[in-house]
C-alpha cells in the first residue's frame, strides 16, 4: 500500500517535471497567438452584450455593415455603397460573394434580419439604445437594402460601424441560446471552441473575402489580475495583453522582447461636478475646482504621458471637438479666491469612485482640490453601486466623480448629450440654452452646421462647469516585439489588422 | 441512526434555505445588472425597458417567490449577463475547483502532517515553536501578495512554472501552494494534538517499555489511530479552501468557482452568484455531515447528538 | 473580562517559551509603533509630492527631507504610511474581533441557556452563516452598506460572529450543568447575572484563543477587501491598501511591497504564534500529562 502510493507520487512528480519544462514555451509558435483579457466574453452573440471583452472576441467572428479605416473615416465593409434618398431614407448596396462560416452566402435578407433583430425589444439587447433611431429596414433588390430612420440622425453611420451581420437561416434554425454559444459569422475568424469563463479559441477563416487572416489560431484567455497579465507576457504565456496602466507599460518597456502599443482613443477622462446638490451648486466652487486641477502634473507624473490634455469634455477623435475653446487654467491662487468668495472654505465635497477608475488619479485630484481650501472625501464603491448613485437623484450622486467616457461612436452627440442634456440620467445639470444647442445638433445632417451648435454648447459648458475635460484616454496594449499592429481610437481589436513581422 | 440522519438533513435543508434567502436579499439590495449592461449614454427609457424585460422591476418579494418556485423545480435560472443557464456556467468551473482544492489539500497535508508529527514526537524541544511558526507563516501573508511573489519567482525569474492558467498539470502547482499554505497549520495542530493523545496511551507506553523505538511506534500504531481526527478536519477545511480560492483563483487566473463568484458579484449576475453560493453551502453541509458520520463510525464512543 | 480571569489564564498557561516571548516582543513593538504613529511618522502619511514618486529608501530631496523607507506611487513617505497603516489595520482587526466576539458570545450563551426555539433559531443561523464563504458575504455587504472605516469593521464583525457562537454555545452547555450554577439559579440570581458573572469567566479561555487567531485573519481580510478595492477609503492607508497598490510596482519599487509586506507578515505571524501556543496550553488534550 505504502509502496504503491510512493510510486504514484514519483509518477506524478515526473509528469509535473516534464510539463513544467514544456509549459512556458508553448506560446512561442507563430501559428498560435494568445491574448490575455481581464474578463471572458459575456456573450458571443454580437447583438447582445457590448462590453470591451465581449466585442474584442466577437468582432473578429463577424463583419460589420460599415467600418472605419486606420484614419477613422467610415468606409464600406458589408455595405459597398450608400446613398441618402432623403434625410431619413438611406439605400445600401450589399457586397456580393461573402459567405458565412457555414458556407451559406451573405444576402440582403441577412442584413435586414440583423437590423430588425437588434432593434426588436424581445431580444432584450442592451445595445438597443444605440440603434433605436432606426425605424425599419427592408430588402429592395437582389443586392440592395433600404433603411429608414425615425428622424434625421447624424450619428447613424457611427453606430452602424458596430452592427454585426448575422446569418438569418442559422439563427432561425438553432435559436438565440445556441447561436450565442456557437456563433457563425462571416468574419476573418471562426469560433473553434468556447470554454466559458476560461478561454475562447478562434481559427482562421481561409476563404475570408478580404484575404488570408494573419494567424492560424487565436486563444483569448481570461486573466483578471493585471500583474498576472504582465507576467504572462514576460514568460511568453501570452502574446498580446489588454488593459495595462501607464505604470505597467513602463515595466513592459524594460523587457527587450516586448513592446507597448498605445493609442489615444475617443475615451474622455473628465471630472463630473454636481450642479444640483451640495457645495458644487455654486458655479464659483465649480470654477475653483477647475482652477485647482493641474492636468500636466497628472498626465506627466501619473499617466507617464499616456494621456493628452483637453480643455473640453470631448476628445479630438470625436466629431464636434472644438480645439480653440480654452478651459480654466491651473491657478491655485485664483481657485482659493473663488472658494473664499463663495464662502465655501472647508466645505466637504464627496468624491464618488469605483475600482474602475485609477485610484492614483483620484487621490491626486483630491489633494489638488483640498489644497485650494475645500475638503474632499473619497467614497469607493463597486461599479454597479457607483453607477446607481451617479445616475440616481442629484443628492445621492456625490459632488465629484471621474468618468472615462466613450460612446464608441466618435461623435459629440454620444458624449455631451447624455452627460449634460437635462433629463438624461447622467446629467445633474439643467440649462435650456445648452439643451437647445445639443438638440439641434443631433437633428441635422450637415457637419458644418452641427459644429456651430457644438461650439456654442461647449462655450456654455466652459462657463458653467458641470464637467471638466481632463485628458484624452489612451488604450494601452502590450505585445511581443514580433507582432505589428496599430491600435485605433475606437478601441477595436481586429486581429485581421495585425501581422507577424517577417 | 436513521432518525439522526433525517434530523441532520432537515437542519441542512433549513440552513441552505437560509443561505439562499440571505444571499438573495443582499444581492437585490445591492442593485441590479441593468446599469452595467447598457452602453454608455443609454437613456432612462432604455434602461427601464431593459430592466422590465429582465424582470428586475418586480417587487423583491415576487422575484423571491418566483426564484423559489424555479428552485423547487431544480431550475437555477439563466444568467442575465451571459444568457445561458446558470447551472452550465457553474458546472464548467467545478472540475477546476475540485482539482485546485484537492491539490491544495495535498500541499497542506503534505507539509502540515509531518510538521505536526515532529512537534508531537519532539514536544518541548527548542525547535517546537519555530516549527509551529513555519507552518503559521503560510497563513500570515495575504494571498494576493504571496501569489504574485510566487509568480515573479517561479514563472518570471526562474521560468520553471507557467505564470497563469489551467492548461497542463504544472499550472496547478503555484495556486495549490498559495491556497494550501493557508491550511498547513490547521493540520499540523490537529496532527500534533492527536499524536500527543495517542502517545500518552497505555499501548504506547507498553511498547516503549518493551524497548521499541519511538519512530517505530509512531509508524506502526500511532499514525493509524491519529488519522481519524485529521480526516474529519480535512473535510471541514474544504469550506475554508473554497473561500480562500476567491483571491487565489483571481491572481493565478485559475478558472474555478471562486473567480466565478467574484466576477458574478461584480457584474451583479444574480442567478450565477446564487448558484455558486448554493453549491458551496451544499458542499460544506455534506462534508461536515460526512465528517461527523465517519467520526462516529470509526469511534463508536462518540454519541451522535442533534447539535 | 476581569483581572481574576487574566490571572487564572496566566496560571493556566504557565511559563512562556523563548520563541513565543520573541513573538510577543515583536507584537508589542509593532503595536507601540502603531500607537505612536502620530509622533514617530516623519511626514503626513497622506501628503503627496508627485515629483518625488517612487523614490528609493534613503532618498534625500533638495530641500533636505529624507525619505527613510522611500516614497510610494504618489510621492508619499512610505515610513509614515506604514506606521499609520499598521495602526488602521490593527484597529480594524481589534474592533471587528471585539464586535464579533461580543455578538457571537452573547448569542451562543443565550442559545445554550434558553434552549427551545431560541436555540434552534440561533444555531441554524450559525449553520447558515458558516456555510457562506465569508469573503463573498463581506464583498456583498460592502456593496450594500457602502465604504468607510466603521462599515468595514461592521462587515467583518458581522460575518465572523458564528465562530464564537459555536464555542460559547458548547462551553455554556457544559458549564451550565455544573452544581454551583444550579445553586446560583436556586438562590434566585437573574439569568443575565448568571451568564455574565458565573458562566462567562469559565468559557472565556477558548473564546480568547479563537479571538487571537481571528485577529490575524481580520488583518488579512481587510487586506483582501483592499485588493478588491473595497477596503479602507483612500487616502487613509492600511497595510492592505499599501500592499495591494504596491504590488504593481514589484519590479521597479521593491520597497513598496517589502516594507508593508514584512510589517503585515510580522504582525500576523506574531499574533498567530502567540495564539497557537495559547491554544496548546489551554486545550486540555494537548497538555502533556
Amino acid at each position: 500500500m505504502l509502496l504503491r502510493s510512493f510510486r504514484t507520487v514519483i509518477l506524478l512528480a515526473a509528469a509535473l517535471g516534464t510539463a513544467s519544462l514544456a509549459g512556458p514555451v508553448a506560446a512561442q509558435s507563430r501559428d498560435l497567438v494568445t491574448v490575455d483579457l481581464p474578463n471572458d466574453a459575456a456573450t458571443l452573440d454580437p447583438h447582445l452584450q457590448w462590453d470591451t471583452d465581449s466585442y474584442t472576441v466577437y468582432r473578429n467572428i463577424f463583419d460589420n455593415l460599415v467600418t472605419r479605416d486606420a484614419s477613422g473615416t467610415i468606409v464600406p465593409q458589408i455595405a459597398t455603397a450608400w446613398t441618402y434618398v432623403s434625410d431619413t431614407v438611406i439605400d445600401f448596396t450589399i457586397r456580393q460573394g461573402v459567405t458565412f462560416h457555414d458556407g451559406t452566402p451573405l444576402t440582403p435578407e441577412d442584413v435586414v434580419f440583423s437590423i430588425r433583430r437588434i432593434i426588436d425589444p424581445a431580444l432584450r439587447s442592451p445595445q438597443l439604445s444605440q440603434f433605436d433611431q432606426i425605424a425599419s429596414a427592408e430588402v429592395t433588390g437582389p443586392a440592395t437594402v433600404r433603411m429608414v430612420t425615425k428622424s434625421p440622425y447624424p450619428a447613424l453611420f457611427a453606430q452602424l460601424v458596430k452592427l454585426s451581420i448575422v446569418p438569418k437561416a442559422y439563427v432561425d434554425k438553432v435559436g438565440a441560446q445556441k447561436f450565442n454559444l456557437e456563433p457563425v459569422g462571416s468574419g476573418p475568424f471562426r469560433l473553434k471552441q468556447w470554454q466559458k469563463g476560461i478561454a475562447a479559441t478562434l481559427e482562421a477563416n481561409d476563404t475570408y473575402w478580404r484575404g488570408k487572416p494573419p494567424f492560424r489560431t487565436v486563444v483569448f484567455r481570461v486573466v483578471p489580475d493585471v500583474a498576472t497579465r504582465v507576467a504572462d507576457l514576460q514568460t511568453g504565456k501570452a502574446d498580446i495583453v489588454r488593459g495595462l496602466s501607464p505604470d505597467e507599460a513602463l515595466t513592459v518597456k524594460k523587457d527587450a522582447k516586448l513592446q507597448v502599443l498605445a493609442v489615444p482613443t475617443e475615451r474622455i477622462g473628465y471630472m463630473f461636478l454636481n450642479t444640483q446638490a451640495g457645495p458644487t451648486q455654486d458655479v464659483r466652487v465649480r470654477r475653483a475646482v477647475a482652477h485647482a486641477i493641474d492636468r500636466t502634473a497628472i498626465i506627466e507624473a501619473l499617466l507617464q504621458g499616456y494621456g493628452k490634455a483637453v480643455d473640453v469634455v470631448l476628445t479630438p477623435a470625436n466629431f464636434g471637438f472644438v480645439d480653440d475653446i480654452k478651459g480654466w487654467p491651473y491657478d491655485p491662487a485664483r481657485a482659493k479666491a473663488l472658494v473664499a468668495e463663495a464662502g465655501a472654505a472647508g466645505q466637504k465635497l464627496t468624491f464618488l469612485t469605483s475600482p474602475a477608475y485609477d485610484r492614483r488619479v483620484v487621490e491626486a485630484l483630491q489633494q489638488m482640490i483640498q489644497d485650494v481650501g475645500l475638503k474632499v472625501e473619497i467614497q469607493t464603491m463597486d461599479q454597479p453601486t457607483f453607477l446607481r448613485r451617479r445616475q440616481g437623484r442629484p443628492d445621492e450622486a456625490g459632488s465629484l466623480s471621474l468618468g472615462r467616457w466613450s460612446c464608441a461612436c466618435q461623435d459629440a452627440d454620444g458624449v455631451i448629450f447624455p452627460l449634460f442634456r437635462s433629463g438624461s440620467i447622467w446629467a445633474k445639470y439643467a440649462n435650456p440654452a445648452f439643451d437647445k444647442e445639443v438638440d439641434a445638433a443631433r437633428a441635422i445632417l450637415d457637419p458644418k452646421q452641427r459644429l456651430v451648435h457644438y461650439r456654442k454648447a461647449f462655450e456654455i459648458l466652459r462657463d458653467e462647469v458641470p464637467g471638466i475635460g481632463l485628458y484624452q484616454d489612451f488604450a494601452i496594449y502590450a505585445a511581443r516585439k514580433e507582432i505589428t499592429w496599430t491600435p485605433t481610437a475606437n478601441e477595436a481589436f481586429f486581429l485581421f489588422d495585425m501581422a507577424w513581422k517577417p | 441512526m436513521p432518525r439522526y440522519l433525517a434530523g441532520r438533513l432537515l437542519q441542512a435543508l433549513i440552513a441552505t434555505f437560509g443561505v439562499m434567502t440571505i444571499v438573495f436579499v443582499v444581492m437585490r439590495l445591492s442593485g441590479d445588472p441593468t446599469l452595467l449592461l447598457v452602453p454608455e449614454g443609454a437613456s432612462r427609457e432604455h434602461i427601464d425597458a431593459l430592466r422590465r424585460e429582465l424582470g428586475f422591476d418586480r417587487p423583491i418579494f415576487i422575484q423571491y417567490l418566483s426564484y423559489l418556485g424555479d428552485l423547487l423545480r431544480l431550475d437555477l435560472g439563466d444568467s442575465v449577463v451571459q444568457r445561458v443557464p446558470a447551472v452550465d456556467i457553474l458546472a464548467a468551473r467545478i472540475p477546476y475547483t475540485v482539482a485546485l482544492a484537492s491539490a491544495a489539500l495535498l500541499v497542506a497535508l503534505g507539509i502540515g502532517i509531518p510538521v505536526g508529527i515532529a512537534m508531537a514526537v519532539w514536544r518541548g524541544r527548542w525547535f517546537e515553536r519555530p516549527l509551529a511558526a513555519l507552518v503559521l507563516a503560510g497563513q500570515s501573508l495575504p494571498t494576493f501578495l504571496s501569489g504574485i511573489l510566487l509568480i515573479m519567482l517561479f514563472a518570471v525569474t526562474l521560468r520553471w512554472l507557467p505564470s497563469s492558467g489551467a492548461d497542463g498539470p504544472a499550472a496547478i502547482i503555484m495556486p495549490a501552494v498559495a491556497l494550501g499554505a493557508l491550511s498547513m497549520s490547521t493540520f499540523a495542530r490537529m496532527a500534533r494534538i492527536a499524536i500527543v493523545d495517542e502517545l500518552s496511551k497505555d499501548y504506547v507506553r507498553a511498547a516503549r517499555a518493551r524497548g521499541l523505538s519511538v519512530g517505530g511506534t509512531v509508524a506502526r500504531h500511532v499514525l493509524r489511530n491519529a488519522a481519524i481526527p485529521v480526516v474529519t478536519v480535512a473535510a471541514l477545511e474544504i469550506g475554508n479552501l473554497l473561500a480562500g480560492s476567491v483571491i487565489v483563483e483571481t491572481v493565478f487566473a485559475w478558472p474555478g468557482i471562486g473567480q466565478l463568484a467574484i466576477q458574478s458579484i461584480q457584474s451583479r449576475d444574480f442567478l450565477v452568484v446564487q448558484a455558486v453560493v448554493l453549491f458551496v453551502s451544499v458542499v460544506y453541509t455534506v462534508t461536515s455531515l460526512a465528517a461527523d458520520l465517519v467520526y462516529a463510525w470509526i469511534d463508536p464512543r462518540i454519541r451522535l447528538s442533534p447539535a | 473580562m476581569s483581572a481574576a480571569v487574566l490571572r487564572r489564564a496566566a496560571a493556566a498557561v504557565g511559563p512562556v517559551p523563548l520563541g513565543v516571548g520573541l513573538a510577543l516582543a515583536l507584537l508589542a513593538a509593532l503595536v507601540l509603533a502603531a500607537i505612536g504613529a502620530d509622533w514617530l511618522a516623519p511626514f503626513d502619511p497622506t501628503r503627496q509630492t508627485l515629483l518625488q514618486r517612487l523614490r528609493p529608501p534613503g532618498h534625500a530631496t533638495a530641500s533636505g527631507a529624507i525619505y527613510r523607507l522611500g516614497t510610494d506611487e504618489l510621492g508619499r513617505d512610505l515610513l509614515s504610511r506604514v506606521l499609520h497603516g499598521a495602526r488602521v489595520s490593527i484597529l480594524v482587526a481589534l474592533l471587528s474581533v471585539s464586535l464579533s466576539i461580543v455578538v457571537g458570545t452573547l448569542l451562543g450563551m443565550i442559545a445554550a441557556w434558553r434552549r427551545g426555539w431560541v436555540e434552534i433559531v440561533i444555531m441554524r443561523l450559525v449553520d447558515t452563516m458558516l456555510s457562506i464563504p465569508a469573503i463573498l458575504l463581506a464583498v456583498l455587504t460592502v456593496a450594500v452598506l457602502g465604504p468607510g472605516f466603521l462599515k468595514v469593521v461592521m462587515v467583518l464583525g458581522f460575518t465572523r460572529w458564528p465562530r464564537y457562537t459555536r464555542i460559547a454555545y458548547g462551553q455554556t452547555l457544559q458549564v451550565a450543568s455544573l452544581p454551583y450554577i444550579r445553586a446560583a439559579e436556586l438562590a434566585g440570581a437573574s439569568s443575565a447575572r448568571i451568564l455574565l458573572r458565573h458562566i462567562l469567566p469559565n468559557i472565556a479561555g477558548p473564546l480568547l484563543v479563537v479571538a487571537t487567531a481571528e485577529f490575524g485573519l481580520m488583518i488579512l481580510f481587510e487586506a483582501s477587501l483592499s485588493f478588491l478595492g473595497l477596503g479602507i477609503q483612500p487616502p487613509t492607508p492600511s497595510l492592505g491598501s499599501i500592499l495591494s497598490s504596491g504590488r504593481q510596482y514589484l519590479d521597479r519599487a521593491w520597497w513598496l511591497t517589502l516594507v508593508p509586506g514584512a510589517t503585515l507578515f510580522a504582525l500576523v505571524l506574531s499574533v498567530n504564534v502567540f495564539g497557537d501556543w495559547l491554544r496548546d496550553r489551554l486545550d486540555p488534550r494537548s497538555r502533556s500529562r
